[in-house]
């Protein structure tokens, strides 16, 4: 009897182990694509708008949901705070303190990483060529991990599954 | 005073100004920031080093050296982190503070058909603290009131830089817009409508179109507008009796002021100049002085710290005050006198 709950636990688990890396692969395209759609609206706000960086970090996370959403108000929120930080630190910790929560891989904190060196320390004609880069090479990052997505996605499910049925084989 | 600019310095900096002793701190009139070179204050006309543990020092070698990165981060404090909606102010090399303090700018111009567009790497800085002085016009007021003290004659005011014009000019729209005229004044100034265009936001220290200095009761303050278009918008929709600006030498300048003396509106404005002489070799302010447009040209020089008349000049260029004469007591009468023309 013991046996029989233990292979349900363990077939479970297998499920899910698979179901969890199934749906970090399609999330990642989903917050590559907002990650986008903020720097656009941050071109936007400063390129046309002169908004100062803190209001126009907070205005272009707005949209956006959780986790992402915190990458650009965690950095207003620096920036606005009495820390006397530069927007390059403000940045580069907001990312840090938001990754964990977030599907994204090394490919895009690198870019936003690199992003961080020219935030607000330019007139708006070299801010909008960065934001411009930014957008382009997670446009690039973002078709991959759909491709990914689209390949493994399912197949991690019943990977997860198969895996469960093989421990329980053994088991027996 | 020294300490409304500390906020804005990266971590070095503000460790070696905040160590200035209280006496010395309050007396800095420039702090002088620049890249891999000794950094630097001026107390009033004295330069001298300053060491990591503010100590002031005559050696080059013991001072400390803004690093880049120190540079940088001033930059991005300074302009709050958006350097980008700085744009105008950078193309003019200089940056406005809150406090109506100036941070002048130096650094590599990028030029677009031939003319400045922006400064990139900018390496120096030079902090230009402001400091509000009431009662520093006082002096000179007399010799810009008309006779029987109806109001205040046109007058430009000229000196080389840093011998207090802005604080000058600043007093003088508060003396003006008050009226009633300072101690030991006999004519009664009756209170006038004041404008004034602060281009740099120095002369009334605007925060929010709200003014930070006393510029006296009755003055209108148009903050960061460009003087020509400021003057003649406040001519058209603000009924001033005194217009007031700073550092005027533009053509279109001089347009505007022609414009304000046909429209009977005293002007009462500051120019960079050592001298008359030097003032007529520049071609706006000798149309202007040729034209007649002031009936009072004053060159102001710092004694001893305090802003003082050197010389007087009527509106043909003859001097009214007996020259070599330098206290004020002694010039009030001459200008009474000689003023009678005007």
């Amino acid at each position: 009897m013991l046996k029989l709950i233990g292979a349900a636990l363990l077939l479970f688990a297998g499920t899910m182990a698979g179901f969890a890396q199934s749906l970090a692969l399609a999330r990642r395209p989903r917050q590559i694509r907002e990650l986008i759609q903020a720097l656009q609206r941050l071109e936007t706000e400063i390129a046309y708008g002169m908004t100062p960086l803190a209001e126009a970090l907070a205005s272009a996370g707005r949209p956006l949901s959780e986790p992402v959403a915190r990458i650009f108000r965690g950095a207003a929120d620096r920036l606005l705070g009495p820390g006397q930080l530069t927007a390059e630190a403000c940045w580069q910790q907001a990312v840090e303190e938001s990754w964990a929560g977030t599907a994204l891989r090394e490919a895009e904190r690198e870019v936003l990483r690199q992003l961080a060196y020219s935030l607000g320390v330019s007139d708006r004609e070299d801010q909008r060529q960065h934001l411009k880069l930014a957008v382009a090479q997670l446009q690039a990052e973002e078709t991959e991990a759909a491709e990914q997505n689209r390949r493994f996605g399912s197949m991690w499910k019943s990977l997860g599954v198969l895996a469960g049925a093989l421990l329980v084989v053994l088991m027996y | 005073m020294l300490e409304s600019i500390t906020a804005v310095l990266p971590p070095p900096l503000r460790s070696a100004l905040t160590r200035l002793p209280a006496q010395t701190a309050a007396l800095v009139e420039e702090v002088r920031i620049r890249e891999g070179r000794p950094l630097e204050i001026y107390l009033a006309e004295d330069s001298s080093f300053v060491t990591p543990t503010g100590v002031l020092t005559s050696s080059a070698e013991a001072a400390y050296r803004p690093t880049r990165d120190d540079c940088r981060i001033l930059l991005d404090l300074l302009t709050e982190h958006s350097v980008y909606t700085r744009e105008e102010e950078l193309k003019k090399g200089y940056l406005a503070m809150a406090g109506g303090h100036r941070v002048g700018l130096a650094g590599r111009a990028v030029v677009e058909q031939g003319k400045v567009k922006l400064l990139r790497d900018i390496a120096g800085f030079n902090l230009r603290i402001a400091r509000e002085w009431k009662g520093a016009a006082e002096a000179i007021l007399p010799y810009l009131l008309e006779e029987g003290g109806a109001g205040v004659h046109s007058t430009l005011l000229l000196s080389p830089p840093q011998q207090g014009k802005t604080t000058v000019i600043r007093d003088l729209a508060r003396l003006l817009s008050s009226g009633g005229g300072p101690a030991g004044v006999s004519r009664r100034l009756a209170p006038l409508k004041v404008a004034v265009v602060d281009e740099r936001s120095e002369i009334a220290a605007c925060v929010r179109g709200v003014p930070t200095f006393d510029v006296g009761p009755r003055t209108d303050v148009l903050d960061g507008c460009p003087k020509a278009e400021g003057m003649m918008m406040m001519i058209r929709s603000l009924s001033p009796h005194v217009l007031i600006a700073d550092e005027i030498g533009r053509p279109e300048d001089a347009e505007a002021v022609l414009e304000a003396a046909h429209a009977g509106i005293r002007v009462v404005l500051t120019a960079h100049a050592g001298s008359l002489e030097d003032a007529k070799r520049r071609p706006v302010l000798r149309r202007l002085l040729e034209d007649g447009a002031f009936a009072r040209t004053l060159l102001l020089r710092r004694t001893r710290g305090a802003p003082t008349a050197a010389a007087i000049y009527g509106r043909d260029g003859r001097r009214l005050d007996p020259a070599g004469a330098a206290s004020p007591a002694g010039m009030s009468g001459a200008a009474g006198g000689g003023g009678a023309r005007c």
